[in-house]
């Protein structure tokens, strides 16, 4: 842990609720991206965003110093979110609609919202490790740590989860599917 | 498409999503902080006793109407018999600086209205430090001092300031906007 990221956690624990202030400031942006990683929703994320601060201030006694701090951050966080996703009522799966000519030359950005809208339609077990490693560019190890699952499991679905976005951008005629 | 240009795809689509939540997160630290303060003062929020009064389990209903009417018969009373001059109690004045703060030794304030002099707060044996300062009417900045560190975001503040890297707490007494 960096020496001044060490000394603010240390003057939360003493209550010192600035030094947390600015440990919410340094990590609010990798927060939230774990939690719509799960949650896939931006209000419901940001609600997730405040509450995995404040039970991570509550359990901050817990924190084992030898453990990056980021990464124990993100796991509270990601069983925030879901446990939100528990008690949320269960949605219909999302249906993205394409636009009705996708032959037509894409410009840049319509390409990267299209992107966007097929990541955010990809089931949660794929969806997930995805968010987090084109994210936040997290490594494995620390994905397998914060989602709980084994590295080979992350691997494999990262790989499958691209692979859908792939085929999917191809089905509809966006791209070539061939490597 | 290779993998490579897709890895490049799906990492800028992202960097736009993060892009977007910056305004969403945008005051994230001072919401924390003051729900944070306001759980560790063991103040609940308006919200937690609107709940706790308007759906109070099954068991605490006909508790809670006993109270509420023990509460209101009390108040009359005390309303009577102890009105001002009863027990010499003081009306106190001015203005309330605490802060909760369990293991500190030492805490203080300082701002406009002590020229940034510490004035030192009391510790009432809950670990509270308060102490009460009279302020005519006017906007104060302060911040408090906590074993020798500087805290500048008080809860309660109206608002904040930010200067030579420091916050401080500002608070504006009797309506000077």
């Amino acid at each position: 842990m960096a020496e001044d990221e060490l000394e603010l956690v240390q003057r939360s624990l003493d209550g010192d609720l600035e030094a947390w202030g600015e440990i919410v400031s340094r990590y609010k942006d990798a927060v939230y991206g774990v939690a719509i990683a799960i949650l896939r929703n931006r209000a419901d994320a940001e609600d997730a965003v405040q509450e995995a601060f404040i039970r991570a201030y509550t359990r901050l006694r817990q924190y084992d110093l030898t453990r990056r701090f980021s990464t124990w951050l993100l796991t509270v966080t990601a069983n925030v979110a879901r446990n939100m996703l528990r008690k949320r009522r269960p949605e219909p799966p999302q249906r993205f609609h394409w636009p009705e000519d996708p032959a037509d030359v894409m410009r840049e950005e319509q390409l990267r919202e299209l992107v966007r809208k097929t990541v955010w339609s990809l089931p949660d077990l794929y969806r997930e490790p995805l968010v987090l490693r084109y994210w936040h560019d997290m490594d494995i190890a620390e994905i397998s740590e914060v989602l709980r699952m084994r590295e080979g499991t992350v691997k494999t679905r990262l790989h499958r989860g691209r692979a859908l976005v792939r085929a999917q951008l191809a089905e509809q005629g966006v791209m070539s599917n061939a490597l | 498409m290779r993998y490579k240009e897709l890895d490049q795809l799906l990492h800028e689509s992202l960097r736009e999503e993060r892009a977007e939540a910056r305004d969403l997160l945008e005051g994230m630290e001072h919401t924390v902080t003051v729900k944070l303060a306001s759980r560790l003062s063991g103040r609940p929020s308006w919200r937690k006793w609107w709940r706790m009064l308007s759906h109070p389990p099954l068991a605490m209903r006909g508790a809670v109407a006993v109270g509420i009417v023990l509460a209101l018969a009390v108040g009359f009373l005390a309303g009577r018999m102890w009105g001002p001059g009863g027990f010499g109690f003081e009306e106190t004045t001015g203005t309330m600086f605490a802060v909760a703060a369990p293991q500190a030794e030492s805490v203080s304030v300082k701002g406009d209205f002590s020229a940034w002099e510490p004035v030192n707060l009391e510790d009432r044996g809950s670990g509270v430090w308060t102490a009460v300062i009279e302020l005519p009417p006017g906007r104060y900045e302060y911040a408090f001092v906590v074993d020798g560190r500087w805290v500048g975001q008080d809860p309660v503040a109206d608002e904040y300031v930010r200067s030579f890297g420091e916050y401080a707490s500002v608070r504006y007494v009797e309506g000077d906007r």
